[in-house]
């Protein structure tokens, strides 16, 4: 081989190598590096060649080709460079849009989801968590309550009995309100206290689209002095307006629990309203029933010892799966106790 | 409670129309759950006969109708199938108001029509079948006005009765609590105003605890006596089936009106006659009303008469001695009884009456009198021979209305509020006109609010009467600080974990089967019962989550899911001696394929035990004194051999196993490859610190130079059990970690012998361990695996 055979292969070889490069879409840099400039790529086996040229002339065809060699190493390392990281590929040979590898998704339930975020509010209105039993006695859930024994008011209450008999004989009972709580905070802490408790009750009534006779409910209880309906006005609203935001308005009714006096029935204004239609969850009225409130009754301090003329109090509270319902938009109780798995895999 | 505007109105003086006495009501805590329009207010419809019938010229579906109103005919088109040359029907003439609007002169399909005939519907009648025409009988009169043949139009509402508004339960009440909170006039009922001294039935109260009063008026001459039309109208309204004698229906209208329970005895059948009010003696029987007779016990109120009871207290009157068509001379009762007796009685008897509710809620103590002369005054306009021969008022004990002192600071202090002493003093003066104004006011309770009794009641009152809306929302609270309990802390954050692991968590009741409860293992005698089941699918509570899990793992299959991986948290129950026990427990279960859904590049494969004891020690990481035992004894639930128990410290924290294929069988699984755990919060709970600053583990310096590892091949008996090898290495120098990475049995492999590879890594805080270091604690390592478990370098 002479000379001129020489640089004609070179300059050949270069420009096989601007065609490689300027390629759309781009060749895999990789490739084009091991075909042109690896051990056995076009480039060395031309260098070989020097070997048979004459030395006179080696010198200036290695220099031509080291510079070559230079130019095609910078060009290769700049389109390394453009897509993304050394090493990695111009254009994808693998289909990324096959699916991930499925790692299982699991999911909170529902009612879980709205306990926790209704025990959140609680907790940052500085109401501590309280805790008590799902079996309990007649005092705790009824008598201290002011539901005195064949009194009319038990009639709202449907009781569950079970075999387990209390202290002082009487047979036991699920708890059919959450409120059995309240007494058990009271005989345990002087006042002034300020507790929450949410957690399961049961009544004894079938089970429909809007009841069942297992379900939970969530209540807080506030006593110390001076303790009046405008606080609990105030607190309620904090409460609501922290889960629906600022634009909620709350109102009180009268209402009746023989465990508070005066009593109010809560309700939100709607925010599922839109424009132009009749709201199916409040049916048009513009307002929800959401909570019971009041003033605790002297009878239930009295009960607890402490001297309604001196300390008074507040409770408030709300069933869980209201207002899961409210939020999940659910129409049938019945769907969140079902675990219908297509159904609890929506839960984000 | 059903109310009946019209005649709520006889009370009110220019009531307000129905949808505003309803949100006024509302405002005042008496919700009206439903206000329903009845009766006829449509106009211009006369009855008037079909004549005759042709084809409509231009639609097969209509046709011409010719009828006349007993003046003209006119022709009509109409679409109804059900219509025939001389049937009698509701027309109305072009001008009429029906419940659409105003009827207009229209041309149906080129054809004029002069009227239209009418359905129920079109008409505005409830409760009549609105399919066709409405039919009217073969009897009715051509030409009268139509409206004149139904009830006339009215409202019902249908308002929530609380517990404590047992002073609302009549049309009088409801109407007297209305005036009270909207300064309307109050009108009172036309009663009897005669006197009487003859005293033909005497009354004698043994027990005045139980009776505080008894008033009775006798009437002769009764017989016959018809229920007027109005008043069937009335009663039928209210759900209630008039039976067409006065004495019967009378007695439940005054109820109605005035919400006092009445009965009338027949004289004639009363032994004495006397009346004697007693508690039951042991083994009478009564026969009621309706029904069989029952045993009555001395816990009983009855009323007697020489002889034998004659009603059962409050609760219903008896069969022997009822009013009849031939009854001349009756006793009208209009007593005030013990609420918790009549309560009492009407549980342990079953029977529920009108009359038990309103006893059962308490009655207004001065009420008695009035509504029996109410009740004289109906039965002597329907039968005016009759004589009045006794009017009597038996009261052992007097009722002193309670006084309640209200300073205005009190009541402004209990509501938060700033109402001004005048409002609130015409808010006690709405209930006691005659309220003297010095202060504290001497509030004098009226006798139909026996609720009322402390300061608070009346505050609630007050707030009825201003409106809650002018409570404040202000509030003094200082801050506080707020905590979780343990349980909850433990139960959120391992649930919180199960969701992220792919666990989804569901609710399932506290109630299990006997059939359940066997089916899991478990045994009767140590579970709680419940005394008064739904039905005998609940009779018991759960003593473990399985049988809901296992359940909802059923309903998941057959709707067709080939993964399930659920969990639970809820409370489990036990009998103890005569009380209970109750634990919260939070429980599991993976089965199927795992990943679910699988992948496409492989690696997927069948849930298996690893998998699941994987996520355990995933759970528990970082768990103080956290390991798995063999459990001296597992839960029955489990295949035997195929459980593991873990610990926290000395404490068990639950099991997780294989499902035994008995349980597995019984729940009509196809197979046991159902990998279940159980954990009871509490030893989770003991461990928990409130604090978040003892909770945070403090970090470990880790080494500056670099590990180094070599992986080790061994041959060993399978006797030998991983983790007795795993705890032999403790103690070999700078051994960061001994990590198990394959499992090998078969080819070159002795039988009942295998293979493991382990890799160990080396790191020294000390500096780099080189290749001799490092040989030379794996020659420590090998000795050891040789020593104690005769294991032999795999060639």
């Amino acid at each position: 081989m002479n000379s001129t055979v020489w640089k004609e292969k070179l300059s050949a070889i270069r420009d096989s190598f601007s065609v490689s490069v300027a390629k759309t879409p781009a060749e895999n840099p990789e490739a084009i590096e091991l075909h042109y400039l690896g051990r056995k790529g076009e480039l060395a086996l031309l260098l070989r060649d020097l070997k048979d040229i004459p030395i006179e002339e080696r010198k200036e065809l290695g220099a031509l080709g080291n510079t070559a060699k230079e130019e095609m190493t910078a060009k290769l390392a700049e389109l390394k460079g453009a897509s993304g990281s050394a090493g990695t590929v111009l254009r994808s040979s693998i289909d990324l849009t096959l699916p991930g590898w499925p790692f299982p998704k699991g999911s909170l339930h529902p009612l879980t989801h709205t306990m926790n975020r209704l025990a959140e509010g609680f907790l940052k209105l500085g109401f501590t968590m309280a805790d008590g039993p799902r079996v309990e006695d007649d005092y705790h859930n009824f008598e201290a309550l002011n539901f005195p024994p064949f009194h009319p008011a038990r009639d709202m209450q449907d009781t569950f009995y079970v075999g387990a008999i209390d202290e002082v004989g009487k047979g036991m009972l699920l708890r059919t309100h959450t409120s059995p709580v309240q007494i058990r905070s009271m005989e345990k802490q002087d006042p002034p206290l300020r507790v929450f408790h949410t957690g399961r009750v049961f009544r004894s009534e079938a089970v429909d689209a809007s009841h069942s006779f297992a379900f939970h409910q969530i209540e807080g209880l506030y006593v110390d002095k001076g303790v009046s309906m405008a606080d609990l006005k105030w607190t309620v609203d904090a409460f609501m307006k922290d889960l629906f935001g600022s634009g909620v308005k709350t109102r009180f009714n009268p209402s009746y629990f023989p465990f508070v006096e005066p009593g109010a029935e809560v309700d939100m204004s709607c925010v599922f309203c839109k424009s132009g239609e009749r709201c199916p969850v409040c049916k048009g009225t513009g307002w929800l029933e959401v909570m019971g409130a009041g003033l605790v009754h002297s009878n239930v301090l009295k009960a607890c010892k402490y001297d309604p003329e001196k300390w008074s109090g507040f409770a408030f509270g709300a069933g869980i799966e209201r207002f899961a319902m409210l939020l999940y938009g659910i129409s049938d109780m019945r769907m969140l106790y079902e675990n219908d798995l297509r159904i609890l895999k929506q839960v984000q | 409670m059903k109310i009946i505007y019209s005649w709520l109105s006889d009370f009110i003086e220019n009531p307000p129309a129905p949808a505003e006495l309803a949100a006024k009501l509302g405002r005042i805590g008496l919700k009206v759950e439903e206000l329903k329009k009845t009766g006829a207010a449509f106009s211009g419809v006369c009855v008037a006969q079909i004549l005759k019938i042709d084809k409509h010229p231009n639609a097969d579906k209509l046709a011409l109708v010719d009828v006349n109103d007993g003046k003209v005919t006119m022709r009509v088109v109409c679409g109804a199938k059900n219509i025939a040359v001389g049937q009698k029907i509701p027309f109305a003439k072009v001008g009429a108001m029906l419940s659409g609007g105003e009827l207009k002169k229209a041309k149906i399909r080129g054809v004029d029509s002069e009227g239209m005939l009418c359905s129920a519907a079109e008409l505005g009648l409830e409760g009549y079948d609105s399919s066709g025409i409405l039919l009217l009988p073969d009897t009715t009169a051509i030409g009268v006005d139509a409206v004149t043949l139904f009830p006339k139009a009215d409202y019902t509402l249908e308002v929530e009765m609380l517990p404590n508004q047992s002073h609302c339960l009549s049309h009088y009440a409801l109407a007297r609590e209305f005036c009270v909170f909207y300064g309307y006039k109050l009108k009172e009922a036309a009663i009897f105003e005669g006197k009487s001294s003859g005293e033909v039935v005497p009354v004698h109260i043994n027990v005045p605890d139980l009776c505080p009063r008894y008033g009775a008026i006798v009437i002769k001459g009764v017989r016959g006596a018809k229920t007027p039309a109005w008043m069937a109208d009335r009663l039928r309204a209210m759900g209630s089936n008039p039976k067409g004698n006065l004495l019967i229906d009378g007695s439940n209208y005054v109820m109605y009106e005035l919400g006092q329970p009445t009965h009338c005895f027949d004289i004639a059948k009363l032994a004495g006659p006397k009346i004697i009010v007693r508690r039951a003696m042991p083994g009478e029987m009564l026969k009621p009303l309706d029904g069989q007779a029952i045993k009555l016990d001395a816990g009983m109120l009855v009323i007697a008469d020489a002889s034998k009871p004659v009603a059962l207290a409050g609760v219903m009157g008896g069969f022997y001695t009822a009013v009849s068509e031939e009854t001349d001379a009756i006793l009208i009762e209009s007593a005030r009884f013990h609420p918790p007796t009549v309560r009492l009685a009407s549980k342990t008897t079953g029977i529920k009456s009108e009359s038990s509710y309103r006893f059962e809620r308490g009655t207004d103590p001065e009420l008695p009198k009035k509504a029996a002369r109410r009740l004289a005054k109906l039965i002597l306009e329907a039968a005016p021979g009759a004589e009045i021969e006794q009017i009597s008022d038996t009261c052992p004990v007097k009722y002193e209305r309670p006084v309640v002192e209200i300073d205005p600071a009190r009541v402004n202090a209990i509501l938060g509020t700033g109402i001004a002493d005048g409002e609130i003093y015409a808010c006690l003066k709405a209930f006691q006109p005659d309220l003297k104004d010095s202060k504290p006011w001497k509030f004098t309770v009226p006798s139909y609010r026996q609720d009322i009794e402390t300061v608070w009641d009346a505050a609630e009152e007050i707030a009825r009467y201003v409106g809650y809306d002018v409570i404040p929302s202000v509030s003094r609270m200082p801050m506080l600080p707020s905590a979780v309990t343990a349980q909850w802390a433990v139960g959120l954050e391992m649930k919180t974990t199960l969701a992220g692991l792919g666990f989804s968590e569901v609710y399932n009741y506290d109630f299990v089967s006997v059939k359940e409860m066997k089916a899991c293992a478990f045994y009767a005698d140590m579970a709680l019962e419940v005394k008064n089941p739904l039905s005998s699918d609940y009779q018991f509570m759960r003593q473990s989550l399985l049988t809901g899990l296992l359940k909802t793992l059923r309903y998941n299959l057959n709707r067709g899911r080939e993964t399930v991986q659920i969990f639970e948290s809820g409370t489990v129950y036990a009998k103890a001696d005569a009380g209970k026990t109750e634990q919260v427990h939070c429980a599991g279960l993976m089965a199927g394929a795992f990943p679910e859904g699988g992948f496409w590049q492989g690696g997927q494969g069948a849930t298996d035990f690893y998998h699941l004891k994987g996520m355990m020690s995933r759970i528990f990481s970082g768990k103080g004194g956290f390991r798995f035992e063999k459990p001296k004894s597992a839960p029955g639930y489990f295949q035997p051999g195929l459980c593991l128990e873990m610990k926290l410290g000395g404490n068990s924290a639950g099991y997780v196993g294989k499902l035994s294929p008995v349980v597995a069988a019984a729940f009509d699984f196809k197979d046991n490859n159902i990998f279940y755990f159980e954990i009871p919060l509490d030893s989770m709970a003991a461990a928990w610190k409130p604090d978040f600053w003892q909770k945070i583990t403090k970090i470990k310096a880790v080494s500056a130079f670099p590990q180094n590892w070599r992986d080790l091949s061994i041959v060993l008996e399978e006797k030998h059990e991983w983790a007795e090898l795993e705890r032999s290495f403790s103690g070999v120098q700078d051994l960061a970690s001994a990590r198990l990475i394959d499992v090998y049995k078969g080819k070159n492999i002795p039988a009942g012998s295998r293979s493991l590879t382990i890799r160990f890594t080396f790191s020294s805080m000390a500096g780099t361990l080189n290749d001799a270091d490092v040989s030379a604690r794996m020659t420590a390592v090998l000795e050891k695996l040789t020593k104690n478990f005769n294991a032999k370098l795999r060639s």
